[in-house]
């Protein structure tokens, strides 16, 4: 937006900088999210950074609301923002419930004669108040127009939005064509004539009194960027780091990445398996890690929790194993497609005895594919399961990424041992203690290496022994594993500003975007402010988090769970109260509920 | 007791009888597959049987031990991998398919053999035993069916028969035992065979079958608890009812084999085995194919 944008810091210099959220509302089957993902490619090829999140119920059709939310901006966007500046409704019912979600000023765009399903329904247009602009397109007559069926208002609102705010319809029309061609040339015909009717209509009937205008800033095209989701990124890790074995079980939101892994991986070598639960699920990865091969399944917190037992069983026999889970709101089935970052005790501590296991946790979707890749180096290097800790916010929302500048750490390959170390028949002991807690192992096919790995404490050579000195020497050994991952993981810097602070926000997975906006917030207000924002969750680096605290007068920590899950797991580190920001909204966190604890202004 | 307890170093002092019994076991190539450790299966236990007549079965395969790994679950037969020389997999309660799938698809070369008991592969692990069977998994599974939770020291397992007084039933057993045989043919296991213990050279036999299929391969195998159950699967009872498979049965023809296992008498051998069904690594080369063809 080009003046007084409720997204922006107050104080920013807004002048010819566009940020600008749109919420395109629908029923189920209106092609709401058809019509934000149309927009974000486009923004996306023309330059901006862009991050969109789409909200849909858990029932496939019936009445359910379904509602694409972007953001556009020509600066690096860290959150979706809370505050539409453009509503876009598909259907009326549904988007007057949206008007409360609305900033100042806001651009209603509504079907100037819509569609009437039910007698009791309402036009939105009766509900535009002072404060609103509101603009009337005869979207489904011109869809009717067009395609000779009301198929493609959506289509038509597209058009209007693009001649509303005066997009460029370049990249749009080239979209529409390519999407819509893949079906038929005719097809492709008609959505475009519906796209320019729609645009038409609002660059000649619509009187503009937004001040929203795309020409002032459009940055230019960034060579290799593309929209992608977290679930992209995942997959897409999972392929990269040459993943052999997907085995999982469909779950929102994590279903995706096998979707993805199922169409990829056979033809570049690697299987995936549709297993009948999680449990079997992890079960087969483990097979797999245990021969030798990368192995990984993904899950959301019903089918982590059915995971756990074997995930302790990976722990006890130093079994290579990447799990991905995608947080949902819980507990059991919960909200299932609403986000929530409450699985980390599951992810960190879940499961029986005392377990350790590295648990990853990235901040937007370029670290899903790095962290993910890393995760399968983690996972054979200290011969453990590695879990990455993604949540619906991350694994659906899309941002623009550029693959060829992501990292992708490869660590040096690990070796499996080609031969017992000290030839066949000589007693090959696959737990030998090391300073470093990993054993040199040996993998079926190797001959000598013979040895049984088990959930049983075992000694050495892998037998069961239950000694008290000996479980002591192996929990050890579990647990030094952890340190030296520590000591190889590269330090977390620290955000914002340097010395001493009045705010310190330590935050984790997509809580980051959250903190890093209210911090950038605060330091606008004058409030000097720092973020320690680790990845590598646990083992959890306490000496850097406590060099972090001394620096700070006070200490917040937020997340979007009920109980304040890592602020827990940070006070233990410190020693000391933090204080809490926590939320269970089903969405994103608002920065605003942590510049407030801050004492800022939101 | 832990079977490095065993392993004082020391040899064990034997008469001349055993001795020559010894060198004989020696000749013959099962010892290539003992690893060092000692079972802990009770003195007069089944499962020293089965375990002899698996290594026979091994010897007359050719099986390397690098190329061969054992998975099991939790309970008595669950620690055969650790007497075994080659990898194992001991691993948790009623979970052995799922990592022995992940271990075949991972590795297709390798030998995969499963083993585990009733209440592992019937009672908590029973939801897996379908999956495994429809998707023909070159995998052998050697279910040692005692009718009792033995390891935890004598509790229902889902084969007591019903009325059986045991520790968590006391009173007697109040539900009716599942019947494995039965239950493979249903789910349409490519190969299923059965035996019982005590008679190695039969189980050789039966076993040698079973990891030559090329699929699934399920092997319930009657075998006797002689700690803790001394009224249902006896050595005394073990051969009772018990009858060659007849000469004229079609392993083909599962409803032959459906009512042999229906029959009043057992009938040991393969009862049932599918040639012809393409295992899961069959299909995942056409997958393979079709979705390289898309890549491309």
């Amino acid at each position: 937006m080009t003046t007084a944008d409720t997204n922006t810091p107050p104080g920013t210099d807004a002048v010819d900088s566009i940020d600008v959220i749109i919420r395109i509302c629908g029923a189920a089957g209106d092609g709401s999210l058809a019509t934000g993902a149309f927009l974000n490619q486009a923004a996306a090829r023309m330059g901006y950074h862009i991050m969109n999140i789409d909200l849909y119920p858990a029932e496939i059709r019936g009445f359910g609301k379904s509602v694409a939310h972007l953001r556009i901006s020509d600066r690096p966007v860290h959150t979706p923002g809370v505050r539409a500046d453009c509503l876009v409704a598909l259907n009326d019912p549904h988007a007057i419930t949206e008007l409360d979600t609305l900033a100042e000023g806001a651009v209603v765009l509504y079907d100037s004669n819509p569609p009437v399903y039910w007698e009791e329904d309402k036009a939105i247009a009766g509900f535009i108040e002072p404060g609103m602009i509101g603009y009337g397109v005869p979207l489904g007559e011109l869809s009717t127009r067009a395609t000779r069926s009301a198929r493609s208002r959506n289509i038509v609102a597209l058009g209007s939005l693009s001649g509303i705010f005066r997009i460029d319809p370049g990249a749009l029309t080239e979209g529409i064509g390519t999407r819509f061609g893949r079906k038929s040339a005719e097809l492709a015909e008609s959505n475009l004539q519906a796209f320019n009717l729609g645009r038409e209509y609002a660059l000649e009937h619509l009187e503009k009194a937004d001040p929203i205008d795309f020409r002032d800033r459009v940055p230019g095209e960034r060579e290799g960027v593309v929209v992608a989701s977290g679930n992209q990124g995942a997959a897409r890790a999972c392929l990269d780091a040459g993943l052999r074995l997907y085995a999982g079980y469909p779950i929102t939101p994590a279903t995706r990445i096998m979707e993805i892994l199922a169409r990829e991986l056979p033809g570049r070598g690697g299987v995936v398996i549709q297993t009948e639960d999680e449990i079997s699920a992890i079960g087969h990865a483990i097979g797999a890690g245990f021969t030798g091969r990368r192995a990984a399944t993904a899950t959301s917190g019903p089918g982590l929790a059915l995971m756990t037992e074997f995930l302790g069983l990976a722990v006890m026999a130093e079994v290579p194993v990447v799990v991905i889970n995608g947080q949902r709101g819980g507990p059991s089935t919960g909200l299932p497609t609403k986000t929530e970052q409450s699985d980390l005790f599951l992810a960190v501590f879940g499961g029986s005895g005392d377990s350790p296991r590295p648990v990853l946790a990235p901040a937007d979707v370029s670290e899903v594919y790095s962290l993910t890749a890393t995760a399968f180096e983690i996972a054979e290097a200290f011969q453990t399961p590695v879990i990455v800790l993604l949540d619906l916010f991350i694994c659906n929302r899309t941002e623009d990424v550029n693959w060829s500048e992501v990292d992708r750490d490869t660590w040096g390959q690990y070796e499996d041992l080609q031969a017992a170390p000290d030839g066949e028949d000589s007693g090959y002991r696959r737990f030998t203690l090391t300073d470093s807690g990993v054993s040199p192992r040996t993998i079926p096919g190797v001959p000598g290496g013979y040895h049984a790995v088990t959930g049983l404490e075992h000694n050495e050579q892998g037998l069961p022994d239950y000694t008290p000195e000996n479980h002591l020497r192996m929990t050890q050994k579990r647990y030094r594993k952890m340190a030296s991952l520590l000591e190889r993981w590269p330090d977390p810097e620290p955000e914002g500003d340097e010395g001493a602070v009045e705010v310190g926000i330590v935050s984790w997975g997509t809580g980051i975007g959250s903190a890093r906006e209210a911090m950038l917030a605060l330091q606008e207000q004058g409030v000097s402010c720092a973020g320690f924002f680790p990845r590598l969750i646990w083992p959890l680096n306490a000496d850097r988090l406590k060099e972090f605290a001394t620096r700070c007068e006070r200490v917040i920590v937020a997340e979007s769970n009920f109980s304040g899950q890592f602020a827990g797991m940070v006070e233990q580190a410190l020693g000391a109260p933090v204080v809490r920001v926590t939320g269970v909204p089903a969405e994103p966190l608002d920065p605003a509920t942590i510049i407030a604890a801050a004492g800022g202004r939101s | 007791m832990s079977p490095d307890k065993h392993d004082t170093g020391e040899a064990p002092v034997l008469n001349r009888g055993v001795a020559s019994r010894l060198d004989e076991v020696a000749d013959s190539g099962l010892l290539d597959y003992r690893s060092e450790a000692l079972p802990t299966w009770c003195p007069g236990c089944g499962y020293y049987g089965i375990t002899h007549a698996l290594a026979g079965a091994l010897v007359e395969l050719g099986i390397e031990n690098e190329n061969l790994v054992v998975v099991s679950g939790i309970g008595c037969a669950g620690r055969y991998p650790f007497f075994l020389k080659g990898y194992g997999f001991h691993g948790v309660h009623g979970r052995a398919l799922p990592l022995a799938g992940g271990v075949k698809i991972a590795r297709p070369e390798l030998t995969v053999l499963v083993v585990g008991g009733d209440g592992d592969g019937l009672g908590i692990g029973g939801g897996h035993l379908p999956h495994a069977i429809r998707r023909n998994i070159d995998v052998t599974y050697i279910l040692f069916d005692n009718g009792i939770s033995g390891l935890t020291k004598g509790q229902s397992s889902p084969t007591t028969p019903q009325g059986q007084r045991t520790g968590t039933h006391p009173w007697g057993n109040p539900d009716t035992p599942l019947d494995p045989v039965v239950l493979g043919l249903g789910y349409r296991a490519s190969f299923l065979a059965t035996g019982f213990a005590g008679d190695p050279d039969q189980l050789a036999g039966i076993f040698t079958r079973a990891l030559a299929h090329r699929g699934f391969s399920f092997v319930p195998i009657v075998t006797p608890c002689v700690t803790f159950d001394a009224v249902n699967i006896t050595w005394d009872r073990m051969r009772e009812g018990w009858q060659p498979v007849p000469e004229d049965h079609d392993p083909n023809d599962l409803s032959a084999a459906l009512a042999l296992a229906l029959d009043e008498n057992r009938y040991y051998g393969v009862l049932y085995e599918e040639t012809d069904r393409p295992t899961f690594a069959d299909a995942q080369a056409g997958i393979a194919d079709r979705a390289g063809a898309a890549v491309s």
